[in-house]
C-alpha cells in the first residue's frame, strides 16, 4: 500500500507516494502523473519505492529534486525516470553521482536530446525501449546508449513507450535484476535443471 | 513470374517404411540416404541450368518425406554447390529455434553466399510442434515474438537485450550481419490473419502454400488490406505461393498422374495425437478458422498439359497475386525420381520460358 506525502524545497513543493522496504528505488515521475502503474507494487516487493513528482524536461530541477531525497531521508538510491522526467534524472546522476547506485531510463522522450556531457556519466545505466514505440522515440534511446559510457538497452516485446503500464511483470523483472546486480545482470541466473 | 524450385531430398528406401508420423529411424538406410543427397546435387545442377530463379528448402523433422530437419545446413550446402540460384530458405520454424541463432546463422549464410538467400520464417505444420516438444498452444505467440526478434537482431546497430514473453536475452550483437541491408528478402509464411499482419507491419513478404487459388487469395487479399493499412504496396516478387504441380504432354496424362499418386496425409499422426492436435492447436485462413491437422493429399493447383498449365499460372496470378512460384513437380515422398526429372524437362522445355512475363 503506497502513501502520499509531500517534501518542501526552498519554498518548492515535491509530492510523492510511498511504499516497501529494502534499498531504495527512487521513480522520477511527470508533474501530474503520480498514478502508479502495477509494477510499483511490484517494485515495492523487493525495494523501498518512492515516487517522486518533478517538473517535466528541467535538468537545472536537479539540486532541489537532490535536497528534497535528503529531507526524504534518501542518502544512496537506484533511480529511475520516465519520458519527460529522464533529463532531470541525468543531471541528478551527473552532479551527485556517489548517490546513485545505478540508474534506468524508460522510453526517453524524444525532446530530451542528449546532452554533451554525458560522457562522464559512470553510473551503470539500462535504457527500456518498447518493441511497439515509434522509430523517434528509440532513436533517442540509442543516442543515449551511444553516449553514456556501458550503457545497457533492452526491449521490451510488445510494449510501447508505457512500459511498465503494459508489461509490468516484464519491466519488473528487469529492473530489479537490474539494480540488485547492475552490470553483472547480463550473466544468467536462470536453471535449466529439470528432474535433479 | 519467378520460379522457384522446391527441393525435398528424394529419398528411396531400399523397402517399404512406416506410414505413421514420427517415422521410425531405425529403418533409415545410411547408403540410400546418401544417395539421395548426391541425387539432389545432381537434379539441382540440372534445375539451376534450365533457369529457375531460385531453390528452396524446408524444415521438417522425423521423416523421410522431406529429409531436410536443418534447413541451415541444407541452403549452406546448396549455396557451395550452385552458382547463380538464389537459395530460398523457406524455413527455420520459429517457434521451436532460438530466434538469435537462426539470425546468426541466416547473416552467415548471406555473406558466404554472396547474398543470394532468400528467407521464409513460419509457425511450422501441426505435427513439428512435438518435434522438439514445443507446446502447440504458445506456438503463435512464439512465432511473431522470435520473427520480430531475428529481425531486430539483423537491424539493431549496438547491442541490446530482449526482454519478451517467450525469449528473453540480456546481450545480442550478431556478427556478421546480412549481407543484403538491411536484411535479405524476408517472407512471414503461412495464410493466418496473425501471419498477414505480421508481415504488412514489418514490410515482409506473405507466402502462402497449396491450397485452392481462391482460397489463398482470401489470404493475400487481406495481406495486401493490410500493407495499405500500414502505408506500403507489396511488389509482386513479395508474395509467394508453393504449389504442388504435374505437367504432362496431355490434360488426361496429368491428370493420370494424380491418379496414380497415393492419396495419404503428409506427416499421418496416431489418432489419439491427431484429435488431441486439433484441440491445441488453430489456424485460420485470413481470420477464417480452418483445421490445423492436414487429413488428405496435400492439393495439386497446377495440372494439366503445357498450354493448360500457363494459364493456370496465368489466373493464379490475377487471383492470389503470386510474383513467386515455389513449385513441387511431383510429390515429395515419392520412391522414384523418373516422373520428377521428365516433368523437369517437360516444364523447363515448355512451361517455364512461357510464364515469365506473366
Amino acid at each position: 500500500m503506497f502513501s502520499d506525502g509531500q517534501v518542501e524545497v526552498e519554498g518548492a513543493r515535491f509530492r510523492y507516494r510511498e511504499a516497501g522496504q529494502g534499498s531504495a528505488l527512487v521513480h522520477l515521475v511527470s508533474a501530474g502523473a503520480l498514478g502508479l502503474t502495477p509494477a510499483h507494487g511490484l517494485l515495492a516487493r523487493a525495494f523501498r519505492v518512492v515516487a517522486l513528482e518533478v517538473p517535466d524536461g528541467a535538468p537545472g530541477a536537479s539540486p532541489s529534486v537532490a535536497r528534497a531525497l535528503t529531507q526524504l531521508g534518501l542518502e544512496v538510491f537506484n533511480l529511475m525516470a520516465t519520458t519527460t522526467t529522464v533529463p532531470t534524472a541525468l543531471g541528478l546522476a551527473l552532479q551527485a553521482p556517489a548517490r546513485v547506485r545505478a540508474l534506468v531510463l524508460e522510453s526517453p522522450a524524444v525532446a530530451s536530446a542528449p546532452s554533451p556531457d554525458l560522457a562522464g556519466l559512470a553510473i551503470p545505466t539500462l535504457i527500456l525501449l518498447g518493441t511497439l514505440d515509434d522509430d523517434p522515440s528509440c532513436a533517442v534511446g540509442r543516442a543515449y546508449q551511444v553516449r553514456i559510457a556501458g550503457c545497457h538497452l533492452a526491449f521490451v516485446y510488445a510494449a510501447g513507450p508505457a512500459i511498465a503500464a503494459e508489461r509490468a511483470e516484464a519491466f519488473t523483472e528487469i529492473v530489479a535484476d537490474f539494480f540488485e546486480r547492475r552490470d553483472a545482470f547480463v550473466i544468467s541466473r536462470a536453471t535449466t535443471l529439470i528432474n535433479p | 513470374m519467378k520460379v522457384s524450385f522446391f527441393e525435398t531430398v528424394r529419398y528411396r528406401p531400399p523397402r517399404a517404411l512406416p506410414s505413421e508420423w514420427p517415422v521410425a529411424s531405425g529403418a533409415y538406410d545410411p547408403e540410400a540416404g546418401a544417395q539421395a543427397y548426391r541425387d539432389m546435387l545432381e537434379r539441382l545442377a540440372y534445375v539451376e541450368a534450365l533457369g529457375f530463379d531460385w531453390v528452396s528448402v524446408s524444415e521438417h523433422h522425423y521423416s523421410p518425406r522431406i529429409l531436410t530437419p536443418s534447413p541451415i545446413v541444407s541452403a549452406a550446402f546448396l549455396a557451395a554447390h550452385l552458382k547463380r540460384a538464389t537459395i530460398a530458405l523457406l524455413g527455420p520454424i520459429v517457434p521451436h529455434s532460438n530466434p538469435v541463432r537462426v539470425a546468426e546463422e541466416l547473416a552467415m549464410l548471406d555473406t558466404m553466399a554472396g547474398g543470394r538467400l532468400v528467407v521464409g520464417l513460419l509457425r511450422g505444420t501441426t505435427n513439428e510442434a512435438l518435434t522438439y516438444d514445443l507446446n502447440p498452444a504458445e506456438a503463435r505467440e512464439r512465432t511473431d515474438e522470435g520473427m520480430e526478434l531475428i529481425l531486430r537482431a539483423w537491424t539493431e546497430p549496438q547491442p541490446f537485450g530482449w526482454q519478451g514473453r517467450h525469449f528473453q536475452y540480456r546481450t545480442i550483437s550478431i556478427w556478421p550481419r546480412p549481407r543484403q541491408q538491411p536484411h535479405p528478402p524476408t517472407f512471414a509464411l503461412g495464410t493466418s490473419r496473425e501471419s498477414c499482419e505480421f508481415a504488412a507491419r514489418h514490410r515482409l513478404g506473405c507466402g502462402v502454400s497449396y491450397g485452392p487459388f481462391e482460397v489463398m487469395a482470401k489470404a493475400t487479399r487481406y495481406y495486401r488490406e493490410q500493407c495499405a493499412h500500414h502505408g506500403w504496396e507489396p511488389k509482386p516478387e513479395q508474395i509467394l505461393y508453393r504449389a504442388n504441380m504435374l505437367v504432362a504432354e496431355t490434360d488426361d496424362a496429368a491428370h493420370a498422374l494424380l491418379r496414380a499418386q497415393p492419396g495419404g496425409a503428409p506427416f499421418t499422426m496416431r489418432a489419439g495425437v491427431r484429435e488431441a492436435m486439433q484441440t491445441l492447436d488453430s489456424r485460420n485462413i485470413a481470420g477464417e478458422a480452418r483445421s490445423p491437422v492436414v487429413t488428405g493429399a496435400l492439393p495439386t493447383t497446377f495440372i494439366g498439359s503445357p498450354d493448360t498449365v500457363v494459364e493456370q499460372v496465368r489466373r493464379c496470378r490475377e487471383l492470389v497475386g503470386a510474383g513467386v512460384l515455389d513449385l513441387s513437380l511431383h510429390p515429395p515422398g515419392s520412391t522414384t525420381v523418373e516422373p520428377l526429372m521428365r516433368a523437369l524437362d517437360l516444364f523447363g522445355s515448355k512451361v517455364l520460358p512461357r510464364i515469365r512475363e506473366i
